[in-house]
C-alpha cells in the first residue's frame, strides 16, 4: 500500500450512528420496483433508426457472397453493412502474447465459425423492419459449409479440422506442467487411480440482454452500452478506430444485471458508433433473447482429467489434472482464457494442499466463444476437489467429514500459499466448515426421518470449502489492464458529496455501500452522498465492476479521497475556528475544536468557503473542494513468477456449504432439502446486500448444479438451443431456501478490512449437489461427476452404476 | 425476435370468423396467444393473418350440467381451474391445469387454444383422452364433433382443418367410482411435461376394473398406453407392480430423446409414475396429481 493510502477511517472524525456495517436500505431499489429506471432499452433519441444484425446460421463455413441488394430494396430501410465495409476498424486488440491470435473483426469477414457469429449488419426505421431485412441478406449469402469442431475430442484428434488455418491445431492456450513432488508422490503413495470431472456451458443470463444506442454528432461519440466496463469501452473503440478517446462518452445506464457476460467489449459495441458515425443518425440495437443466447459469452465447459494418489489412512498425496476449457471459437475481447487458470489455482479450495499439478489447455471449437460468468472458474475446481476426497473416502473407508478437517486450512497457517500462488491473508477456514457441519448434521437427521418411510427415497449430504479470490488483477484476463480503481470525491456548497467512481453498478447495491463508505469518511448522513458511476465523462477512469472487486477498490480509492478532503476541510475549519488545524476535529459532521463542542463550523460552511466565499480561505489556498484517489490494492500482483506462480487476487473470502438432497430412485427427481452457508468475506460493509449477493450467488450455482446447460449437435456443431424452453434457469420454486451465517476476518491488508463477496454462492452447490446425489446413492455405487444433475442424468448414473437392466 | 408483418381482425361472431380464415391460407386462430405468440416472435409462425376469437359471441361460456362441462373457445385457463362447480363435475381439471404453466400464462390462455395447439408434452389433450372429452368445431362445411381420441394425430397435428375454429370442448362428468388424475415430472414447476400421465381409473371395488391411461411429454403425442391399460385391470396394490411397470415401459417404446432427458429416461419415468399413482389412486381414492 503506498504510504498516504489509508486503511481505515480517519480517525479524528467521530459519529454517534456510523453505516459502515448496517443494513441500511439499498437506494436503487426503488426505481425498478415503480417502473422508473432507465434501461439501454427505455432510451431513444430524436430520428434514431434501430439495427438488427446478421448472424451466422452455420457452425462453420466460408462466406462466399453476400447480396444486400433485395435487403436494401426494402422500403424502411436505410443501409446494410457488411464486414468487408468496416475497413476503416482495426480488429479486437491481441494483447495476451502467450495465447494464439484469432484476429477477431468486429463483423465476420470471409468466414464465420459459430452460430450466432454477426456479419452484417441492417439499418431501419424499425426493429421489424429491419428484421425482415436482416433475413433477407440471410437469404442472400451464399456459404460454402466447412467441417465443425463440436467439442473437445474432435478439437484435438489428430486429423481435426483447424478454426484457424495458420495455427497448428486448435490450442489457444497450451500450458502444462510437471511437478517433481508430485512424481514422486504417485511412486509413493499406496494407491493410484484416474477419473474425469465435467461441467458444461453455462451463461450468466442477465434478466437485461446487452444493448447498444450510438450517436456520433459533430466527431463526438455517445454511447449508451449495458456494459460493466465502461472507461474499456471507451479506450478499445478508440484503439479500433481512431477516434480520438476524449471524444467519445460512455454510458452505462441503470443495469439489469451482467454476471460477468458484460465485462467483454463485444462486436457491436464498434459496430454501433461506426454505423452513426457512418450515416449522421442515433443507432439503437437491443439484444433480444435468442440473440443473448447465442452470441453473449457463454462460461464453464471445462473437462478435467485428473489422477489421484492417495494411502489407505485416507491421505490424498497428490493430484494431477488436466484442465481443458472448451472456449468456443475464441473470438472475443477479452479472450475466455482466464477461467481455466483460476480454476487450476483454486481447485484445492480452502484445503492445505500443495501437492497439485495442473495443465491448462484452451481449445477452440464451433462453438459461441466463452469467456466471463460469476464463480470465474472455481465453481468447476470444486467440484473436481470435493468429488475426489469424497472418492478418496469411499474407497478407504475413512469419514469424509473427517478427510475434510484434515486438510482443512488453520488459522495458524495464515498467510497461506497454494499451489499456484494464491497467497491467502485470512479467514475463518476451519471455523466455518466445523459450524457448516454441525448446522448440516442436524437438518440431515430431520430429513432421513421424514422420508424414513419411503423405501424410493435417499437422502444424502454434500460438503465443500472454498476459498473465493476477489479483486484479482485483470492483467491476466486482458494483457493489458492491471487492478487498480478510482474514485473523485467532493463536497459542494450546501455541504451535501457526491463522489464519482470507477466502479459500475449492475444491481448488486454499489450506489448504496458506497454512499455508506463516504459518509462515514466524511462523517455525512448516506442521504447527503451523490454516487456517480458508469459516465465516462462524469466518474474518473477505472476499471468497472467484476471480479468481486468493488468492495475492496472502492473502499480504498473512498478512504484516499475522503482522507485528502479531510486535510483541506480541516485547513479551512481550522482557519475560521482560528485554532490550529492538528487540534481540529469532526463530530456528527461538525468541525470544531477537540474537547469543546462550541463553536463549530458545518461542512457547508467550510465548503462555501471552498466554492464560493473564497474570501474566507486561508491567505493563498487553491479553492475547490474534490480530490481524487486512485487506490491499487496491496499484494495483488499482475505477472506470475519464473515458476510460474502468481498471487492474482488481492484478498481472499472464504465460505463452506453443505447441503441435503433427497432422490428418488425410480425418477430420479432430486430435492435440495436443506442448504447451509457460512461465509466470511472480511469486514461487511452492509450485511443485507451481502446476504443478497450470497443468495444470488447460490440461485446461479443451483441453475449450474441441476438445470443449465447449453447443448450442442455432436455432429453438426449446431446448437441444441434457441430460448428457454430449452436452457432452463432456475426460477424462484425451484431455488431452495437456505441459512446464511458470518464469520468477519478481516483482511489484514485490505481497507477496512473488506474481502469482497460477489461470488462466493456460486461456487458452493455444483460440488454440494454432486456430492449428496452420490452420498445419498451411494450403496448403488453412484458417483456423480458431472453437472447439471437433473432427473435423466441421475437415472443414467444409477443404471451406469448397477449395469444392464437396473431399473427401479 | 419479431413478428414479421401480419393484418389483424376482430370478429364478433363465429360465422364471421370461419369466413376470416378462409381468406387466407397462413391465417390462424388467435387465443390466448400464449403459444401462438412466441412462435410469430421466433418468426417460426408466419400468419399473415390473425383472426382473434376473444371477442365471439358465446365462445365465453362455461356450463357445468348433469352431462359434464362446456367449455367455450374463449374461456381461459384460470376461469376453469378457480371454478368449484367444475371440479365438482370434473376434478381431472383442477388438478391439470395446476400443471399448466404459471398463473400469468393461465390467466390468457385458454384451455381450447391448448388442445388446438397439441403440444405433445401438453396437459390437457392427455387429460381430455382419459376424460373421453369431445371437440365442437366449426368450419365451411359447417358444425361436427370430433371425440378426443381419435383428434390428436402427432406433434402439434390434429384431426382440425383450415379454416376450421374448435369453438368449444365437452367434458362428460366423472362417472361415480372413478378416480381421474394427472402427474407428471418436470424439470422446474409449470414447465412442459418431461413424462406424464393422465388416467381415469374405475376403483370402485379396491381394484382397478376398468382404465383409460394416457401418456404425454413422452412421444410425440399423447397417446393411450394400451398395455398398461390392460396389465393395470385387477391391480389391487398387493404385488410390487413390475408387470405394470414393465407395460408402460413398453407402452413408452417410441419415447424421445432430447436436450431435456434421454428416451430411456422417459420410459422408466412412465413406469414409476403409472405404479406410484395407481397405487395412490387404490389407497386414497385420487390419485397423486391431486
Ligand atoms: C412460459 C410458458 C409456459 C407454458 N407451460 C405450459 C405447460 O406447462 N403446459 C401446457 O399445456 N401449456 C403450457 N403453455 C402453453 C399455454 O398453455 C398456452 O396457453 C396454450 O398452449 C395455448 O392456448 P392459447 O389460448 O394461448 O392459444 P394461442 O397461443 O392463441 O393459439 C395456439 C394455437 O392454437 C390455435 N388455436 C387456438 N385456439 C383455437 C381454436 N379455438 N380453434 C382452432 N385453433 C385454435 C392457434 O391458431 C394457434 O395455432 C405455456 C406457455 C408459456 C408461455
Amino acid at each position: 500500500m503506498t504510504s498516504d493510502s489509508p486503511t481505515r477511517i480517519n480517525p479524528m472524525i467521530s459519529h454517534r450512528a456510523a453505516h459502515i456495517g448496517r443494513a441500511v436500505l439499498r437506494r436503487e431499489d426503488r426505481s425498478p420496483l415503480t417502473g422508473r429506471r432507465r434501461y439501454v432499452a427505455d432510451l431513444r433519441l430524436p430520428g434514431m433508426l434501430e439495427v438488427a444484425f446478421v448472424r451466422s446460421p452455420e457452425a462453420h463455413a466460408r462466406i462466399i457472397s453476400i447480396d444486400t441488394g433485395p435487403a436494401l430494396a426494402l422500403p424502411g430501410v436505410h443501409a446494410v453493412f457488411t464486414g468487408a465495409d468496416l475497413d476503416d476498424v482495426a480488429p479486437f486488440p491481441h494483447k495476451i502474447l502467450y495465447i494464439q491470435p484469432v484476429g477477431q473483426t468486429p463483423l465476420a469477414v470471409d468466414r464465420v465459425r459459430y452460430v450466432g457469429s454477426p456479419y452484417a449488419a441492417v439499418v431501419a426505421t424499425d426493429r421489424y423492419v429491419a428484421e425482415d431485412a436482416a433475413s433477407l441478406v440471410a437469404a442472400h449469402t451464399e456459404f460454402e459449409s466447412l467441417p465443425a469442431v463440436a467439442d473437445l475430442d474432435q478439437a484435438l484428434a489428430p486429423d481435426a479440422p483447424k478454426l484457424y488455418d495458420d495455427w497448428p491445431d486448435n490450442y489457444l492456450v497450451n500450458y502444462p506442467a510437471e511437478k517433481e513432488e508430485v512424481t514422486r508422490a504417485f511412486e509413493e503413495a499406496d494407491h493410484t487411480y484416474s477419473d474425469t470431472f465435467v461441467s458444461p456451458r453455462q451463461t450468466g443470463l442477465p434478466l437485461e440482454c446487452r444493448g447498444v444506442l450510438a450517436d456520433v454528432v459533430d466527431g463526438q461519440v455517445t454511447l449508451w452500452s449495458s456494459t460493466q466496463s465502461p472507461h474499456i469501452v471507451r479506450t478499445t473503440i478508440a484503439e479500433m478506430t481512431g477516434i480520438p478517446e476524449p471524444r467519445i462518452r460512455v454510458i452505462t445506464p441503470a443495469m439489469g444485471g451482467g454476471f460477468g457476460t458484460k465485462t467483454h467489449i463485444y462486436p457491436e459495441d464498434v459496430v454501433m458508433p461506426w454505423i452513426s458515425r457512418r450515416i449522421g443518425r442515433p443507432v439503437r440495437w437491443i439484444e433480444d433473447r435468442f440473440e443473448n443466447l447465442v452470441s453473449a459469452v457463454h462460461a464453464r465447459d471445462q473437462r478435467h482429467d485428473v489422477d489421484v494418489a492417495y494411502d489407505d489412512d485416507g491421505t490424498i498425496r497428490a493430484i494431477r489434472c488436466k484442465a481443458y476449457c472448451d472456449v468456443g471459437t475464441g473470438e472475443i475481447f477479452m479472450p475466455g482464457t482466464a477461467p481455466v487458470f483460476v480454476t487450476g489455482g483454486c481447485l484445492t479450495g480452502a484445503y492445505d494442499f500443495p501437492n497439485m499439478e495442473v495443465h491448462h489447455f484452451c481449445v477452440v471449437t464451433n462453438k459461441t466463444p466463452s469467456g466471463a460468468y460469476r464463480g470465474f472458474g472455481v465453481p468447476e475446481g470444486l467440484l473436481v476437489m470435493e468429488g475426489i476426497i469424497d472418492q478418496v473416502a469411499r474407497r478407504t473407508g475413512v469419514d469424509r467429514v473427517e478427510i475434510r478437517r484434515r486438510m482443512i486450512l488453520q488459522e495458524d497457517q495464515m498467510p497461506y500459499v497454494m499451489h499456484g500462488g494464491g497467497r491467502i491473508d485470512s479467514g475463518s477456514h476451519a471455523k466455518s466448515f466445523e459450524r457448516v457441519a454441525e448446522l448440516i448434521a442436524r437438518s440431515l437427521e430431520r430429513i432421513r426421518a421424514k422420508y424414513a418411510d419411503d423405501p424410493d427415497v435417499r437422502v444424502g449430504v454434500g460438503y465443500t470449502n472454498y476459498v473465493e479470490p476477489t479483486t484479482p488483477t485483470y492483467h491476466l484476463t486482458t494483457g493489458h489492464w492491471a487492478g487498480y480503481d478510482s474514485a473523485t470525491l467532493r463536497v459542494d456548497p450546501d455541504g451535501a458529496a457526491r463522489v464519482g467512481l470507477g466502479t459500475t453498478d449492475l444491481g448488486q447495491g454499489t450506489e448504496t455501500t458506497a454512499a455508506q463508505l463516504v459518509a462515514d469518511s466524511l462523517g455525512l448522513d448516506p442521504d447527503d452522498v451523490t454516487v456517480v458511476m458508469g459516465d465516462t465523462d462524469r466518474a474518473p477512469y477505472g476499471l468497472g465492476a467484476w471480479g468481486s472487486r468493488s468492495a475492496i477498490v472502492m473502499s480504498g480509492s473512498i478512504l484516499m479521497a475522503a482522507d485528502r478532503v479531510m486535510v483541506k476541510a480541516r485547513e479551512i475549519a481550522a482557519h475560521m475556528l482560528e485554532a490550529a488545524a492538528e487540534d481540529v476535529v469532526l463530530t456528527d459532521g461538525e468541525f470544531h475544536v477537540a474537547g469543546s463542542e462550541a463553536p463549530s463550523v458545518s461542512w457547508s460552511q467550510v465548503a462555501t468557503a471552498a466554492w464560493v466565499r473564497t474570501v474566507d480561505l486561508p491567505r493563498g489556498m487553491e479553492p475547490g473542494l474534490e480530490m481524487s484517489g486512485y487506490f491499487e490494492p496491496p499484494d495483488l500482483e499482475h505477472l506470475p513468477d519464473a515458476s510460474g506462480k502468481v498471487n492474482a487476487a488481492a484478498s481472499w473470502s472464504n465460505g463452506a456449504h453443505a447441503g441435503v438432497v433427497s432422490v428418488r430412485i425410480s425418477t430420479g427427481e432430486l430435492k435440495i432439502e436443506d442448504y447451509v452457508i457460512v461465509h466470511d468475506c472480511g469486514t461487511m460493509i452492509n450485511p443485507m446486500i451481502i446476504d443478497g449477493q450470497v443468495q444470488g450467488g447460490v440461485a446461479q450455482g443451483v441453475a449450474g448444479a441441476m438445470y443449465e446447460e447449453f447443448q450442442y449437435d455432436p455432429e453438426t456443431a449446431l446448437p441444441r438451443f434457441a430460448s428457454f424452453m430449452e436452457y432452463l434457469y432456475p426460477t424462484c420454486s425451484e431455488v431452495p431456501e437456505m441459512t446464511i451465517e458470518h464469520f468477519e476476518t478481516p483482511a489484514p491488508e485490505q481497507p477496512l478490512g473488506v474481502k469482497g463477496c460477489g461470488e462466493g454462492g456460486t461456487i458452493g452447490p455444483g460440488a454440494v449437489v454432486a456430492g449428496a446425489v452420490s452420498d445419498a446413492l451411494a450403496d448403488l455405487g453412484v458417483e456423480i461427476k458431472a453437472t447439471p444433475i437433473t432427473p435423466s442424468a441421475v437415472r443414467q448414473a444409477i443404471r451406469e452404476a448397477s449395469g444392464p437392466g437396473g431399473s427401479t | 425476435m419479431k413478428p414479421a408483418v401480419f393484418d389483424y381482425y376482430r370478429p364478433a361472431t363465429v360465422e364471421d370468423a370461419v369466413a376470416a380464415l378462409g381468406t387466407s391460407e397462413t391465417a390462424k386462430v388467435l387465443a390466448g396467444g400464449q403459444s401462438l405468440i412466441p412462435a410469430m416472435n421466433f418468426r417460426l409462425a408466419q400468419p399473415d393473418l390473425l383472426v382473434d376469437i376473444g371477442g365471439v359471441e358465446d365462445l365465453d361460456r362455461l356450463e357445468v350440467g348433469s352431462e359434464g362441462v362446456m367449455i367455450g373457445a374463449s374461456v381461459t385457463q384460470s376461469r376453469v381451474m378457480s371454478s368449484d362447480e367444475v371440479a365438482g363435475a370434473v376434478p381431472g381439471l383442477r388438478r391439470a391445469l395446476g400443471h399448466v404453466a404459471h398463473l400469468q400464462i393461465r390467466n390468457r390462455g385458454t384451455v381450447c387454444g391448448s388442445l388446438a395447439h397439441a403440444d405433445p408434452a401438453a396437459e390437457l389433450p392427455a387429460l381430455a383422452i382419459a376424460c373421453g372429452a369431445t371437440m365442437f368445431i366449426r368450419g365451411p362445411a359447417g358444425e361436427r364433433t370430433v371425440d378426443a381420441g381419435d383428434f390428436f394425430l402427432g406433434p402439434f397435428w390434429t384431426d382440425l382443418a383450415h379454416g376450421e375454429i374448435i369453438t368449444g370442448v365437452h367434458f362428460p362428468s366423472e362417472p361415480a367410482g372413478t378416480v381421474t388424475f394427472l402427474d407428471e415430472l418436470a424439470w422446474r414447476a409449470g414447465d412442459f411435461a418431461i413424462t406424464g400421465l393422465a388416467a381415469a381409473l374405475a376403483t370402485g371395488d379396491g381394484t382397478v376394473s376398468g382404465a383409460r391411461m394416457v401418456s404425454f411429454g413422452v412421444s410425440g403425442v399423447a397417446s393411450r398406453m394400451t398395455g398398461a391399460e390392460q396389465a393395470v385391470l385387477g391391480f389391487a396394490g398387493g404385488d410390487d407392480g413390475s408387470d405394470l411397470y414393465e407395460a408402460a415401459y413398453e407402452d413408452a417404446a417410441d419415447a424421445v430423446d432430447d436436450v431435456h432427458a434421454t428416451a430411456e429416461y422417459r420410459r422408466e419415468a412412465l413406469g414409476a409414475l403409472v405404479v406410484r399413482n395407481v397405487r395412490a389412486a387404490l389407497a386414497n381414492g385420487n390419485g397423486r396429481g391431486v
